[in-house]
């Protein structure tokens, strides 16, 4: 679940070349899940390093560090992104999206990438090239649960490989030998990305009778969801809409969790 | 995609045994309505906190059975299974059903925080399902987070058959859940009624 990099080294291949190997003999008659020992077998690997090493440090990172400075944070990894997002929008023929894309970086140059100024009027949206592979076609072939990174499949491991190539602030930061910039920023996206899915994580696994199959669905849709550009209804700004359903009681804030 | 999702429509169509009238212009605004009454309900009921807990339960159950077809959405959710399942397996399936989803809810809404609903469009959707979309909107700066409501009304009421949070439909995650759990309990649905009874008992010791 969460979208680490891996090291410049693919784990894709030997790994689908293992899940081949393993897979074969299994009875699940999920088509779509063809590796699924090995896969809950991952799963629960990366469920350990979670509870032991990551939840806790983005538990703490939520909770203690103030929400301007995670704001901050959350900006500037945004910038960094904006080419690997730009060459995406583009290889997907999204001309407007390229341009608020552009639109946004030049205006958040302005603050150095740490506030999003621009956000008012062209709001983030992201973009990677698994999601490229399937505007172009590509399916997603069998889930995989791929070693500290999570949900995956094929499709979405190679874009992962890919938008770490097509990184020019990956190659300047190499060039220079800016190892903090590259450890630095991994480390903060792994992070941030993580206390992002913190309650959708806590409440699936709390409520769902099978936390494997959950999670394997959800990411399913969730990709599908970004895929298709998250187009199934409009904004409420498309719409005119101001007005917003007022409740009658305002229930006192719970604690902050 | 495109394909799977309308295939699914019209799989959960079927499986709901509901042949949805053709929707008229008025029908999108009246499950607007619908959505938004659904809501302030919700709301009022989660900010009673002076009543038991067992009460709130019980109102909520209540507000729940009127907002959703509970039968429909359980029969769609155990997919195939449905009619491999005895009928006092489907009826007890259907009783767990129902005690599992209050839980669950019932639980997410003790974490209400002011968060406010906008109730955005309502549209005829596939299979002459509609559509209503909204969003939750949250304090410090967090993005509202998408929220579409799909809905039949077949038999002249309006009842909710899945929620679709952020593209994520809880009916289709729950249905592949359910398929997962029976599959690894060797077929049966037995092992999906034992594994209900247990979530659902986790639930409400919490």
């Amino acid at each position: 679940m969460v979208r680490a990099r891996p090291s410049v080294s693919s784990l894709a291949a030997p790994l689908i070349a293992a899940a081949i190997l393993s897979g074969c003999a299994s009875m699940n008659d999920d088509a779509r899940d063809p590796f699924e020992p090995l896969n809950r077998h991952i799963f629960a690997v990366n469920q350990a390093v979670d509870v032991v090493i990551l939840r806790p440090i983005a538990v703490t990172y939520r909770d203690l560090v103030p929400d301007p400075i995670k704001t901050a944070v959350n900006n500037f990894l945004n910038y960094l992104k904006s080419p690997v997002i730009l060459a995406n929008d583009v290889m997907q023929g999204e001309w407007k999206r390229a341009g608020e894309t552009v639109e946004r970086f030049a205006y958040n140059s302005l603050t150095l990438g740490l506030a999003d100024i621009a956000a008012p009027r062209v709001p983030f949206h992201d973009e990677d090239f698994g999601q490229t592979l399937a505007v172009w076609g590509a399916n997603d072939g069998p889930y995989l649960v791929l070693p500290l990174i999570g949900p995956s499949n094929p499709r979405d491991a190679i874009g992962l490989v890919v938008d770490w190539f097509i990184d020019p602030v990956y190659w300047a930061a190499r060039a220079n030998q800016w190892d903090g910039l590259t450890y630095g920023r991994t480390a903060a996206r792994v992070v941030t990305a993580r206390v992002d899915t913190i309650k959708v994580t806590d409440d699936l696994e709390r409520t769902s009778l099978d936390y494997y199959a959950a999670i394997r669905d959800v990411y399913r849709q969730r990709r599908n969801d970004e895929i298709r550009n998250r187009a199934t209804g409009p904004t409420p700004r498309a719409l005119g809409i101001e007005a917003t359903f007022a409740f009658k009681e305002q229930a006192p804030p719970a604690a902050n969790n | 995609m495109i394909d799977r999702r309308s295939l699914l429509m019209s799989a959960t169509a079927l499986a709901l045994g509901v042949i949805p009238r053709t929707a008229g212009a008025a029908e999108p605004e009246s499950a607007k309505t619908f959505i938004n009454s659904l809501a302030n309900d919700a709301i009022l009921l989660m900010a009673r906190k002076d009543l038991p807990a067992p009460e709130r339960t019980q109102r909520f159950r209540e507000l729940f059975k009127r907002g959703f077809d509970v039968a429909a959405i359980g029969r769609f959710v155990l997919g195939r299974y449905w009619r491999d399942a005895t009928e006092a397996e489907q009826a007890e399936y259907l009783r767990l059903f129902e005690d599992l989803i209050v839980a669950t809810y019932a639980g997410r809404f003790s974490e209400y925080s002011g968060e406010t609903l906008t109730v955005l469009e309502g549209r005829p959707d596939e299979d002459r399902f509609l559509l209503v979309t909204s969003q939750i909107n949250r304090s410090g700066g967090n993005p509202p987070i998408r929220i579409d409501w799909r809905i039949a009304d077949g038999q002249g009421t309006p009842k909710i058959v899945d929620v679709v949070v952020e593209g994520v439909s809880m009916s289709v995650t729950q249905r592949s859940e359910f398929a997962s759990v029976i599959q690894r309990g060797g077929g049966k649905i037995q092992g999906l009624i034992v594994a209900l009874r247990d979530k659902t008992k986790s639930l409400q010791t919490r």
